[in-house]
């Protein structure tokens, strides 16, 4: 697999980060792995992909040769209602996406990347995947255990960054839309925002500080806090799926932007520990098992699907990270762990459906049945998921 | 949300650790289990290893907790991996030993989950069995099903549910404590995820059954000395004719190895407790309280089947001491090791959820448990107060020879 090469050298150095990092021993090597960016300025290959999603073709792509460097890729979807979003994949490791890009509407992203072949991934579309080759002069790759656990945490960091942001984003157009009188696009945009927490959970539980606890005021549900105290998503979701009312959300939504705003200032300075990445994969597993098998998530929406697979997403790219110094470590447990995340997958995938706008079934539909193979395929997952972090910690 | 933030440490937490040195290694409790088997010192150390497996011949322990699992790979080789496990992890508890360590690296879950750590064996059997499915298509393993090995037909008085019945594996752990018996269930559960799910589990709170002439007949939740005449260990003779499977299968693994059937019966305890005294006693042919036969004085009088008195059968002809009797069934004998439950009460009535979680042994049921079923299912008095909720059939393996044996080895060849 190879390694992500993109490098925002602010964070690594950040001086107000809460946490020095365990593999201080190896810091020198920030720039090892820069992006050959010499060679790919030698080469008059493409800069740009242009990708093109129609219903009836999928994916496409005018290029899927690039020299090593930066790509963006423009997107456009002109009628495909099953895809939502294009994600560029090392492995199963994302390493830039564009989300939110329905039918009609287009967007962009760009990534530095390493030669190597990379996937061009449209989950739901007619072609879902594309192979893209990237050559040129391979950036120096940092091969140690050490190296890909530092690739690994920074790759995370890159990825917590972009959901977080495009979590703001989309608590933006909530508040808009709380602000407004349309009730049906109100309840549309609560959709379109939580995947973005759900997929970044544990990041946001560690900002508990005494009194002061982010993840209770963006996320609390009825009678985890005082009433006077209940803000946050849920708090809207009772507003436009029970009450069915708009009246007195617009508050609401502008806390909650403003909270999550204080969410991105505080996650932009944090670096991450190896282990850090495990235990939050775990921690994600936790939340399945604990509130979404349940159903005691969603209680108005019951959209607790849509926050499960996103738990199981953010997780899985949590471990992703880990993979490539895991396989080193103990290739049949990380062998185990995939093969246990595409089982997870499959069963989660059964629930996927256009019948509504969250893009799963409603919890409300879920059998017993339904609930103890779900529950049995998180288990799967956590045992083997529980001794990532030692492995990791002592690497 | 959690409604308690994660306790898992998360950002920062790892500082501290990783200045450790991992204590212990990375490999699992397996190859520490497998160990040779010292002779455990401890009195209350059943052995593991032997001919038979425990927890059939030995003295029925105070305290049952029992599971089914489904077996969801369709990989042979966890499978196999897993019986592994449970097979070490097996022989550890039964020594009073934890499966793993408990305190090893601090960013590790421990390998033992510790809740019987510090207390004694409390003579722990732990015995394993195959259910009929097992030996479908998925493993390969259709050959090796013995005939008796079928489900059990429908049985009159069946009223069974099926998320309380059948099963591919299943667990019967019994111990003089049941958090040492529980500490099973739950590990062995834990080392099968991702290989197996359990599908159902019973918690028993006493034997209702004495398997050994050591012991007292205790009593079942209706009151009365039920199991008297049961196949006692000591009786090799007994045993070889009735429990263990002998040169008569046509699959040379299970040689040595029995058949186990469980069957959930609830006891309509309100309704028994308004029923008068003679009838109780009707209906069981014992007196309550001495446990004689009401043809006799003392509990191991032998019932008199043909005594009747103005002309009528002394013993009901439908009691259920009659029926269940080796002469009302051509003979034929099993061996009941059977634990009183309760699940709390009955949501839908109020009524207690309580009875017999029966468990009984033999060497082919369709000989024994069925036939005998068949004759206390369609006359037995006792049915008025009892429903046969769950019902599950497995065969039970020879015993394992010694440390790196497994569970169904020489079955899978």
């Amino acid at each position: 697999m190879p390694a992500i090469s993109v490098r925002r050298a602010a964070f690594v150095v950040s001086a107000a980060a809460a946490v020095t990092t365990v593999l201080a021993a190896c810091s020198g090597s920030d720039g090892g792995t820069a992006s050959s960016s010499t060679g790919a300025s030698k080469a008059a290959a493409a800069r740009v992909a242009t990708v093109t999603i129609t219903s009836a073709k999928g994916c496409e792509l005018d290029h899927t040769s690039f020299a090593a460097g930066g790509i963006t890729f423009k997107i456009q979807n002109k009628d495909a209602t099953a895809v939502s979003e294009v994600e560029l994949l090392a492995g199963e490791r994302i390493l830039g996406e564009k989300e939110n890009i329905a039918a009609g509407l287009g967007g962009e992203f760009a990534v530095k990347v390493d030669a190597g072949t990379y996937t061009l991934y449209c989950p739901g579309a007619a072609t879902e995947k594309s192979t893209i080759k990237v050559t040129g002069t391979a950036a120096p790759v940092d091969n140690s255990v050490a190296g890909l656990l530092k690739a690994g945490t920074d790759g995370y960091k890159r990825y917590v960054d972009t959901q977080v942001g495009y979590l703001l984003t989309n608590t933006k157009k909530l508040d808009v839309a709380l602000h407004g009188t349309n009730l049906a696009a109100a309840q549309d945009a609560y959709i379109a925002a939580r995947p973005f927490y759900e997929k970044i959970e544990p990041v946001a539980e560690s900002f508990v500080n005494g009194k002061q606890n982010l993840d209770a005021d963006i996320d609390a549900r009825a009678n985890d806090v005082p009433a006077s105290q209940w803000s946050g998503f849920h708090r809207i979701e009772k507003g436009l799926f029970q009450d069915k009312s708009l009246a007195g959300l617009a508050k609401w939504g502008d806390k909650l932007v403003a909270d999550i705003t204080t969410l991105q200032t505080k996650t932009n300075q944090l670096t991450y520990q190896a282990p850090d990445l495990a235990n939050g994969a775990q921690g994600l597993l936790d939340e399945v098992a604990a509130s979404k098998i349940t159903g005691e998530e969603e209680r108005y929406s019951h959209i607790d699907m849509v926050d499960m697979a996103n738990n199981v997403e953010g997780s899985e790219q949590a471990f992703a990270q880990l993979e490539p110094a895991v396989q080193k470590i103990d290739p049949n447990l990380a062998a185990t762990i995939t093969a246990e995340f595409a089982a997870l997958d499959k069963v989660i995938d059964k629930y996927r459906t256009t019948s509504n706008v969250s893009g799963y079934v409603l919890y409300t539909s879920l059998t017993d049945a339904d609930r103890r193979s779900l529950a049995a395929a998180v288990k799967a997952v956590q045992e083997p998921l529980s001794r990532v972090a030692a492995k990791v910690a002592n690497a | 949300v959690t409604a308690n933030t994660s306790r898992r440490r998360f950002i920062g937490g790892a500082l501290g650790a990783a200045g450790l040195v991992a204590a212990g290694g990375a490999g699992f409790s397996v190859a520490r289990a497998a160990e040779p088997d010292e002779k455990s010192a401890d009195p209350a150390a059943v052995p593991f290893y032997g001919a038979h497996q425990a927890g059939i011949a030995t003295p029925a322990q105070d305290r049952l907790a029992f599971a089914a699992f489904d077996v969801t790979t369709p990989d042979r080789d966890k499978l196999q991996l897993l019986l592994a496990q449970w097979s070490a992890a097996g022989a550890q508890m039964a020594r009073g030993l934890p499966i793993g360590a408990v305190e090893s690296n601090p960013d590790s879950p421990p390998y033992d989950t510790g809740e019987a750590l510090g207390l004694p064996p409390s003579r722990l059997t732990v015995t394993v069995g195959f259910g009929p499915a097992l030996f479908d298509e998925r493993f390969g393993l259709a050959a090796h099903r013995p005939a008796a090995l079928t489900p059990l037909p429908a049985l009159p008085g069946d009223e069974l549910q099926p998320e309380r019945s059948g099963g591919d594996l299943c667990v019967q752990a019994c111990a003089d404590d049941p958090q040492v018996a529980f500490h099973v269930i739950r590990n062995f559960a834990r080392l099968a995820r991702g290989t197996a799910v359990m599908r159902w589990s019973q918690l028993g709170f006493g034997r209702t059954s004495s398997t050994s002439t050591t012991q007292a007949t205790p009593r079942n939740l209706m009151g009365f000395k039920d199991g008297t005449r049961n196949i006692k260990a000591e009786s090799a003779d007994e045993m070889n004719r009735f429990v263990w499977v002998g040169a008569e299968t046509e699959q040379p693994w299970l040689k040595g190895g029995s058949y186990l059937v469980a069957r959930r019966i609830r006891m309509l305890i309100e309704s028994w407790d308004t029923d008068y005294l003679a009838d109780q006693e009707k209906v069981f042919g014992r007196v309550k309280t001495s446990g004689a036969p009401l043809t006799g004085t003392h509990e191991f009088d032998t019932p008199d089947l043909t005594a009747k008195k103005d002309g009528a059968p002394v013993i009901d002809l439908n009691a259920h001491i009659r029926l269940a009797a080796p002469a009302s069934n051509g003979g034929q004998m099993i061996l009941r090791r059977g634990y009183s439950y309760t699940d709390g009460i009955d949501p839908r009535t109020g009524l207690l959820d309580a009875g017999l979680f029966f468990i009984a042994y033999q060497k082919d049921p369709r000989r024994q448990f069925v036939a005998i079923q068949r004759q206390l299912g369609r006359n037995d008095l006792l049915n008025e107060y009892i429903r046969h909720t769950g019902s599950a059939l497995f065969a039970v393996p020879p015993g394992l020879r010694a440390a790196g044996d497994y569970y169904g080895k020489s079955l899978f060849g």
